[in-house]
């Protein structure tokens, strides 16, 4: 397979991106294409592995030794095929996935890891311009009709399997447009909004209903939803945030993440940004940007990172980015071995486009002007334990507090659970003690019959790539439920098993 | 003009009970008409398929047949071809006519091939013709080798010869369609049968429309997720690894919990089972301690060659630190592992292995051993040597096994020393005087009837008899052997145990087991099924950071374990103390079952199979009737003998002539004089001059003795391996003739015979001494004047040895030294030689026939060996008086135009790329 001696010859490489001069200007993904050479190399790598980690670490089971292959054949039918087998939109993960499949690369004990991800959005990109990718509408319908509830990443896989299976699905979102966070939680430099358009597009082909400005509980009766349809997937996401309860947060000037990067989406989408207000989500109700601003982040995360990159495109004075936790070592230690999924440094584009990035710093207090407007944050350093190699206490550094000047804070400390107060309350499924609704991953049911959750919704806040994994899970198990007991569709860890009676 | 008819092979595919039965018995009625019809050629198809009709698999449509016809009395008539799709590995044709058939039409295989070709999966200029060619060439090549593994030369021999074990078809199945195979343990009936075969049939005509619709990935000689189920995965390898690293207990009981706990996968007999307690439990302070147990591992036998330096001695540090012992493999031992590291540490391989192809076994080796293995086989390959690609053989790995480098090392599959049982007894008293020490240890492969072996070699003097299990040293061998080859060792060590207890010999052998042994419940098992000792290899080199590439024979490891590649050597990341960790915690696990089984040593343990029995809840329809109840039996000991090895092995060295020439050889090695004596020998005298060699060897190392510091004149008739792995300073000058293996594992000794001087006979035209001279020979020289038996020479490294004559398959696999035969030599000459240079006087012109040229030039003398030729014969008529030798000498230079050389391609390559 491949090369046997490409890991030996050839390193780790990604396409080159705009400058950062270049890319600050706009809105647009930045990253550049390999060359056909290029990429023949670093699909070369590949070590078709005995046992491949990678393979193991994807959460949707990408089979990615055999995809690499293809790729170096240039062999793109069959690489798309193969990619296509596990994973509905390798154009999304391709482009934001952290890729838990290259920290679980064999090459990666002692060599830099396969650059999986980029061989991904290749093989998906050259599909799409090839023509590989066309709709796929089942030959048998089964007359069973599925609601799934959420167009994120969870919702549209599950979605778009329980189509292929051959029942009727028609998606509900309450946004204008489908996609969940993808298309209004990450901005458009690391994902353009055409591709999920692309995708819609195509599964709208494939005979899936796509009902937007839809809010079931609010504008959608959920009763109708119970009575029309045999099987509901609630896909909803983990969408309360973590809020920073501390002296001044009423404050203006201080808004959680998810409202401030969605605002911009819809900007940026030329979209106003104030419409249906009473049925969308995560509308603030004035525009807000970071122009001439100083700007803190808080938090540490791919969401904080997010707010960096937007507001660096607005033109901000100073972007400061606050994590708790101390920061992270550059590489694995024995806490954090090959193949697990380690917490080091990452260093984000959004960090290249400039930022001060502070650990160990807690926000003790906002302080405003006689306005009630923010103008700056007091933080204190923190000490912390390190136990087994994680932070497991800390202490406030005595005299270490100081106050730093800031008209825009961005709260970016995750995801609590779902929204619970609706649609969930109403239909009177169950919560877990984090809030989330529960169901395993055995059947990814919840209390109420018919009724299946996935993604964020289920598992709490997670990986895009999760979301995927979870929907395609969650669509087996309803596809057995509507066809007694039996389904096509593979799952994730096991071909499918044909019983005989 | 024959004519044929084709016969249907379907099953109606409704699932309901008796479908397979009622269609076999239909198409067996169909052949005996079809016999009685006149027919003389049945082809047995399965294309009439459709969604309501499935194949019924080709082997069971075959062998019913075969059989039904055969108690018919017609199966004689006809020829019984196959046209199947279930066909495309080497190990289905090799089973189709193993159980009858005749010829076999691959069809699916081959239009997977022509759609491959036509869709550009295969990227080739090949046409489809010769894609089929290579396809069916593949074929025969894998069938012969897996005919040559069983000891089969022919296509006729093999076909219906049935030389399988069935593993998990029950009775009625075996008794009826497979007559007369070995099938123990009982398993699917032909409604189980059918129930694959459907779950397979469904698969390809279900509704299924999801896009991308692949067949699925498998997964058997790779691990997939959605694939079969492999015991190490990348859960159970990172677990290991993490938790001997650390020295984890607790994450260590997480990868035992996740091997031992296979629930429905079932992938070893040994997780159908479980404890059962007998007695109360005891405290774990109250068992034997650990470091007493630790002196029962060994790892496994892997070779500095197929592994690398650095995984290689960091087992023998890591089992050193323990008491434990490694094990050499066969590719020999660098002799700078005997001195202690400064570290205080060892690098020595306690066991050394002593396997087909001698490399490097030498007088040295020999004599820094603790234990001596014979690798009578292989637990993952049984049938077949050691094979290590030539681009693993670099100049150290050439050197240690006296090789020549770049050339590729296929190890014969017997040991040309032994052809029997008696044979073997002689290989172990040779062993056995060339290392009074050294436990001699055997090691079988798990198979039907092993218990019987394990008999005679107990009784042939083995202190040791290692039972290797099936699924053991994957990643080296080749893919038709990783499956279907050997047993799983709970088969093979049951019987031995039962047989040796029979037969009152299980208190005087030592009985160890190996084969995928993972976790101290593995050990517990193996124990309660009779072995004291036990073998890890594969689990042993996770630990060092082997991550199960299965890239062995490609020199690509990444981590640096199965590789010669410098740069990929330095990545090797493995560390002795993580071995050490993995051996304490095992032996933890063991020591925590033993208290709760209320065992308080090992010994005690050993062959107490009532402690074992089947686990509950077995309900997998695929396996619920297998029967275990063979291998949970127990043999009734006599008491007067224990269940585990209480005696030690009368190797009956007491006799040996060799204490005389230790004894008169005592001024040479005690103060290097020169010593001259003289002795008559019977063919009772055998092995002569090994325990003196041993002796030199204890103390002057692989330097020997200065040349001919002892000559020793014998006269008679001496019996075996005469001047067996003799080292340097010893001359052995026999006046009369010798039997077999004369000059076995020469060591740097000078050995010189010629007939009687008063002998009335011509010395060149008579036999002088037995087979198999010179095996193994690693450096020396010998002077023969007569003629030679057959394999004369096979793996010598380094001896140079001039003979009169010499009989079937001369120098075969010989890799270095020179071979002067002034006469004739039998026919495949030279087969498999890859080193070293033999001249052969061929005055006949005869010689060129009986040479196999597949790896060797026949070249005209040049100076140079003008040269050699005159030095080595001049020796060759000053010692012994030969007259052929004489002539020869007096008339060199118009002699020398009828010595053919016979030069290895691969050597010549080698011996040109160093002049340059």
């Amino acid at each position: 397979m491949g090369k046997p001696t490409g890991f030996k010859e050839f390193t780790r490489e990604l396409p080159a991106k705009q400058s950062v001069e270049e890319r600050l200007q706009h809105y647009n993904e930045f990253a550049h294409r390999y060359s056909d050479e290029k990429l023949n190399q670093q699909a070369g790598r590949c070590m078709d592995c005995g046992v491949p980690f990678c393979h193991h670490g994807c959460p949707l089971g990408n089979v990615i030794p055999e995809f690499n292959d293809a790729v170096y054949k240039q062999d793109w039918k069959e690489a798309y095929e193969i990619l296509n087998s596990t994973n509905n939109f390798p154009e999304f993960t391709g482009r934001i996935c952290p890729a838990p499949c290259e920290t679980a690369c064999v090459l990666g004990i002692n060599q830099p890891a396969i650059a999986i991800e980029e061989i991904e959005k290749h093989i998906i990109e050259i599909a799409f311009e090839k023509g590989f990718v066309k709709p796929h509408n089942p030959n048998l319908r089964s007359g069973k009709k599925v609601a799934v509830i959420g167009s994120g990443p969870a919702g549209l896989a599950a979605a778009a399997q329980l189509n292929y299976a051959g029942h009727t699905v028609t998606v509900f979102e309450r946004d204008d447009a489908p996609g969940g966070l993808l298309r209004y939680g990450i901005p458009d430099f690391k994902l353009e909004k055409w591709v999920i358009d692309r995708r819609i597009k195509l599964m709208e082909e494939e005979g899936i209903v796509f009902k937007c400005l839809a809010n079931v509980g609010v504008n959608v009766s959920i009763n109708d939803i119970l009575r029309e349809y045999h099987a509901i997937v609630l896909a909803g996401g983990s969408t309360v945030p973590r809020d920073l309860p501390v002296p001044g947060r009423a404050l203006k000037g201080i808004y959680y993440a998810m409202d401030f990067l969605k605002q911009n989406n819809k900007r940026v989408a030329r979209k106003y940004f104030l419409s249906n207000a009473a049925i969308e989500s995560n509308i603030l109700p004035e525009e807000i940007k970071a122009t001439g601003k100083n700007v803190v982040v808080i938090g540490g995360g791919d969401t904080g990172s997010d707010c960096v990159g937007t507001s660096n495109r607005h033109g901000a004075a100073s972007v400061t980015q606050f994590e708790l936790l101390p920061k992270p070592p550059a590489e694995r230690n024995d806490f954090m071995p090959w193949p697990s999924y380690p917490m080091l440094l990452k260093t984000t584009s959004s960090h290249e486009e400039g930022a001060s990035r502070q650990w160990a710093v807690a926000t003790k207090e906002f302080i405003g002007d006689e306005n009630g407007n923010l103008k700056a944050v007091k933080t204190v350093e923190l000490e912390w334990k390190i136990v087994d190699g994680r932070a497991a206490q800390f202490v406030e550094v005595a005299g270490s507090e100081k106050e730093i000047p800031c008209e825009l804070a961005l709260l970016a400390m995750g995801f609590l659970h779902p929204q619970q107060e609706g649609l969930i309350k109403n239909l009177g499924v169950s919560l877990d003690e984090k809030g989330i609704v529960k169901a395993t991953e055995k059947d990814y049911k919840t209390n109420i019959s018919k009724i299946f959750t996935a993604g964020d919704m289920r598992r709490g806040q997670s990986l895009v790539v999760w979301a995927i994994s979870e929907g395609r899970e969650c669509a087996r198990n309803v596809d057995e439920f509507l066809t007694n007991n039996f389904s096509v569709l593979e799952s994730r860890d096991q071909a499918v098993q044909f019983q005989v009676s | 003009m024959f004519q044929s008819k084709t016969i249907q092979c379907y099953l109606k595919a409704d699932g309901k009970p008796g479908r397979l039965k009622k269609a076999v018995d239909q198409i067996c009625d169909y052949a005996v008409d079809a016999v009685e019809d006149g027919f003389k050629v049945l082809i047995l198809q399965d294309r009439a398929i459709d969604s309501n009709h499935a194949p019924i698999p080709s082997l069971l449509s075959a062998a019913a047949i075969h059989h039904h016809l055969i108690r018919k009395g017609m199966r004689g008539q006809v020829g019984i071809i196959v046209e199947a799709g279930d066909v495309y590995e080497v190990h289905h044709f090799a089973c189709l006519i193993g159980f009858g058939a005749t010829a076999i039409n691959p069809y699916l295989a081959l239009s997977s091939i022509r759609n491959m070709k036509e869709t550009g999966k295969l990227q080739t200029e090949l046409t489809q013709d010769e894609l089929k060619k290579n396809y069916i060439k593949a074929v025969n090549d894998g069938l012969l080798k897996v005919f040559s593994k069983m000891g089969i030369s022919t296509l006729q021999s093999y076909q219906g010869a049935q030389i399988f074990e069935i593993l998990g078809l029950n009775k009625d199945v075996v008794s009826k369609y497979f007559t007369g195979a070995t099938s123990r343990i009982e398993g699917m009936g032909l409604d189980e049968i059918a129930t694959e075969t459907l779950a397979k049939h469904f698969f390809a005509f279900s509704k299924k429309d999801i896009p991308a619709d692949r067949l699925p990935v498998g997964g058997v000689y790779q691990w997939k997720r959605k694939g079969e189920f492999h015991l190490f995965n990348p859960q159970t390898i990172h677990l290991l690894q993490h938790a001997t690293k650390m020295n984890d207990y607790e994450t260590f009981k997480k990868y035992s919990k996740l091997v031992n706990d296979q629930g429905e996968k079932a992938c070893t007999l040994r997780s159908l089972f479980q404890f059962r307690k007998n007695r109360g439990s005891i405290s774990i302070d109250e068992v034997e301690s650990a470091e007493s147990i630790f002196k029962r591992f060994a790892t496994g036998a892997m070779s500095f060659g197929s592994i690398s330096w650095e995984a290689h001695t960091t087992l023998a540090i890591a089992m050193n630190r323990l008491g434990g012992k490694s094990n050499t493999g066969e590719g020999g031992e660098d002799e700078k592992r005997y001195e202690l590291m400064e570290t205080g540490d060892s690098m020595r391989s306690s066991i050394k292995q002593v396997a087909s192809a001698r490399f490097g076994v030498t007088s040295l080796y020999l004599t820094e051993a603790d234990e001596l293995q014979i690798k009578m086989a292989q637990g993952a390959k049984p049938g077949e040597g050691g094979q290590l690609p030539g681009h693993k053989v670099d100049d150290w790995i050439g050197r240690v096994r006296h090789a020549t480098p770049g050339v590729g090392l296929i190890s014969p599959p017997p040991h040309h020393d032994i052809y029997s049982i008696e044979d073997l007894a002689q290989l172990i008293y040779d062993l056995k005087n060339a290392n009074r020490k050294a436990r001699i240890s055997v090691k079988l492969v798990s198979k039907a009837g092993v218990g019987t072996i394990a008999a005679g070699v107990t009784k042939a003097k083995a202190d040791v008899v290692l039972i290797s299990g099936h699924d053991g040293g994957t990643g080296a061998s080749p893919v038709s052997s990783i499956k279907h080859a050997g047993l799983p060792w709970e088969l093979g060590l049951a019987e031995t145990q039962q047989t040796l207890v029979k037969n009152k010999l299980r208190s005087r052998v030592v009985v160890q087991a190996d084969g995928q042994l993972k976790t101290g419940k593995d050990i517990a098992i193996a124990t309660l099924l009779g072995a004291e000792e036990w073998g890890i290899a594969t689990a042993a080199l996770v630990v060092e950071g082997c991550i199960m590439m299965r890239k062995c024979h490609m020199n690509t490891c990444p981590v640096g374990v199965a590789t010669q590649d410098p740069e990929l050597r330095n990545r090797f990341k493995g560390d002795p103390d993580h071995v050490v960790n993995f051996f304490k915690m095992i032996t933890e696990e063991l020591r925590e079952i033993m208290a709760e089984l209320g065992f308080k040593t090992v010994n005690e343990m050993v062959g107490q199979v009532g402690n074992l029995e089947m686990r509950e809840n077995i309900e997998h329809w695929k396996y619920k009737n297998i029967d275990l109840s063979a291998v949970l039996y127990r043999e009734p000991e006599s008491m007067y003998q224990t269940l585990y090895c209480s005696e030690e092995q009368d190797h009956g060295l007491n006799e040996s002539l060799d204490w005389k020439l230790l004894e008169a050889a005592k001024p040479a090695i005690e103060n290097k004089q020169s010593i001259n004596a003289s002795f008559d020998v019977k063919n009772t005298d055998r092995t002569i001059g090994t325990i003196l060699s041993n002796e030199i060897t204890k103390k002057y190392k692989s330097e020997g003795l200065p040349d001919n510091i002892i000559h020793f004149n014998f006269n008679g008739t001496a019996g075996q391996s005469f001047g067996a792995f003799n080292t340097k300073g010893i001359t052995l000058e026999l006046e009369g003739d010798a039997n077999d293996y004369f000059g076995k594992g020469l060591s740097g000794a000078k050995l010189i015979i010629y007939p009687p001087k008063n002998a009335t006979y011509i010395p060149e035209e008579n036999s002088i001494i037995g087979n198999v001279a010179f095996y193994g020979a690693t450096s020396g020289e010998a002077f023969i004047r007569g003629k030679a038996g057959e394999r004369f020479a096979v793996r010598n490294s380094g001896a140079n040895v001039v003979v009169e004559s010499v009989g079937d398959h001369g120098c075969e696999y010989m890799t270095g030294g020179r071979v002067v035969i002034l006469g004739d030599t039998g026919r495949n000459f030279a087969a498999g030689m890859s080193g070293g240079i033999a001249y052969v006087y061929d005055v006949k012109g005869k010689f060129a026939d009986n040479c196999n040229i597949e790896m060797v030039d026949l070249d005209k003398c040049d100076d140079t060996d003008k040269q050699e030729l005159y030095n080595l014969v001049q020796k060759h008529m000053e010692y012994t008086g030969s007259t052929v030798g004489k002539f020869i000498i007096e008339d060199l230079d118009n002699q020398l135009q009828h010595f053919v050389k016979v030069f290895p391609r691969d050597y010549k390559k080698v011996l040109l790329a160093k002049v340059k």
